[in-house]
């Protein structure tokens, strides 16, 4: 059974312009994917319909078999913490520590402090910053503050996680570390999607490459690379 | 602003009440018209249910009254003799709309002389008293208005301030309670304080009420009949209202603003 499945889906924004239009394909558990395509071509719609920050206009999305645009509101929450998401621009609060930063997705599901002492260590280490627990984001580099970001979403290990480029702001040693940890998460199980139009690191991985433009897959290849 | 309105409007309407209860009917008869059937007459009043009192004035209290009255003048008194000075019932109404009906009906009954009543005053009391009451409710109500106006706009500064925050906990799977209660315990809190203040302040206008013996016999509305409140009471009784108010008032704004700018 395919944990991730979009099946005729179309998405037109407001204004006019259709962003995805009659998208289907599968994501097995376990299995890391790179969407790929230049800007505007639906990358990250697909992302924001995943974690059901958007809503298609035609077609279904199921995760775990379960129709996401049926999750009731007050149900979103449970959903969204099965997922983890990773976005270009980090999203960390400067006021925050690094701990503090991640320890968020567990205080928002009112885990104890117990709990949170000792899951944060862990996760910090997987991405190689439990050196710098206690730093702030402006003293870190890009590519450090894209790992906190990782380890943010990993904390509650989610069955998924989802990157929206996740390497566009940072420098190439860096977004080879950032896919590093994504590879070592994935090797753990935990199903990555990946949409990026870093051709390098797409090309290097040989992972499944899913090619979207003006809002249709365009193809569909397992150890592809990002140009076909 | 809510506080000293409740208590203006209260001061009014305790002056209405005042009045109104001081406010009666004399009804004069006329000499050939025997104290037996005044008192009969009397007897029916004290039955009918739109009457609070009669008092029946004889001739002998009449010129009492009336030598009291001008006891710095003898020679008035001195050819004034209670004969002359007609008997008369004081009649004082439960309500004194039925003032008007009362005297004509009175006025209709066989042996009354005369039936008197100070309409007129008691008229513009009651309108001054009406006007106040509903300026004062308008302006609670544009007042609680702007408080809840504020709120929203507090609550929408802090949601603006905090939109990092708040979508990444929504990323990282917050629920709606998580994000929302913090933003509604703040608006109550608003209000809690703003109403705390005015309540204290309230409490003291009681203590000050109290200690210069202002409204002892207790202040009162219109349409609470028969109950009068001591000032010192009136204000905790106001301080709570107000407490639970502006709570309430909290409570709307920050569910306002939660639904209108919190794009969760």
């Amino acid at each position: 059974m395919p944990q991730i499945e979009f099946i005729n889906v179309s998405k037109e924004y407001e204004h006019g312009s259709v962003a995805l239009d009659n998208v289907s394909f599968q994501i097995d558990p376990g299995e890391f994917v790179f969407v790929v395509g230049p800007s505007g071509a639906g990358k990250s719609t697909i992302v924001k319909l995943l974690i059901r920050e958007e809503f298609p206009n035609s077609g279904q999305i199921l995760v775990n078999d379960e129709d996401v645009s049926m999750i009731p509101q007050e149900h979103v929450h449970d959903y969204r913490r099965k997922i983890g998401v990773v976005f270009q621009d980090f999203k960390l609060l400067e006021s925050r520590n690094i701990f503090e930063n991640v320890a968020i997705a567990l205080e928002v599901t009112d885990a104890n402090d117990h709990e949170i002492k000792n899951v944060i260590p862990n996760v910090l280490n997987m991405v190689g910053l439990s050196s710098k627990m206690f730093m702030y984001p402006r003293q870190l580099s890009g590519g450090e503050k894209q790992r906190v970001s990782i380890a943010r979403a990993l904390a509650h290990e989610p069955d998924i996680l989802v990157a929206d480029e996740a390497t566009g702001m940072i420098d190439p040693d860096s977004s080879d570390t950032v896919v590093e940890i994504l590879e070592k998460v994935n090797s753990l199980g935990t199903t990555i999607l990946m949409a990026t139009h870093d051709q390098k690191i797409v090309d290097k991985l040989k992972k499944r490459v899913i090619r979207i433009e003006t809002g249709k897959i365009v193809s569909d290849k397992k150890g592809g690379k990002y140009r076909g | 602003m809510l506080g000293t309105l409740i208590f203006v409007i209260s001061g009014s309407q305790t002056a209405l009440r005042y009045l109104e209860q001081q406010a009666q009917i004399s009804i004069f008869f006329k000499d050939d018209f025997s104290e037996e059937n005044i008192l009969g007459f009397k007897s029916r009043l004290e039955e009918d249910g739109r009457i609070a009192s009669v008092k029946y004035v004889s001739k002998n209290e009449a010129f009492e009254i009336f030598s009291q009255i001008n006891k710095d003048e003898p020679v008035l008194l001195e050819n004034i003799s209670p004969s002359i000075l007609p008997a008369s019932l004081e009649v004082k109404a439960l309500n004194i709309g039925d003032l008007r009906v009362l005297a004509e009906e009175f006025s209709q009954v066989d042996g009354v002389e005369e039936v008197r009543f100070f309409e007129d005053i008691i008229d513009r009391f009651k309108f001054w008293s009406n006007v106040i009451y509903i300026i004062g409710f308008v302006l609670v109500a544009v007042f609680s208005l702007i408080s809840y106006s504020v709120i929203i706009a507090t609550l929408r500064t802090t949601i603006h301030s905090k939109g990092i925050e708040l979508e990444i906990m929504k990323l990282v799977g917050a629920s709606n309670a998580y994000v929302k209660n913090p933003l509604v315990y703040q608006g109550v809190f608003l209000g809690f304080v703003s109403s705390f203040i005015a309540g204290v302040a309230m409490v003291m206008i009681g203590v000050i009420m109290k200690l210069y013996n202002m409204f002892d016999y207790g202040l009162t509305f219109g349409f609470l009949p028969r109950l009068y409140i001591q000032p010192l009471v009136f204000s905790l009784l106001l301080f709570v209202f107000l407490i639970f108010s502006g709570c309430l008032l909290g409570l709307l704004g920050s569910y306002t603003a939660v639904k209108r700018y919190l794009k969760y």
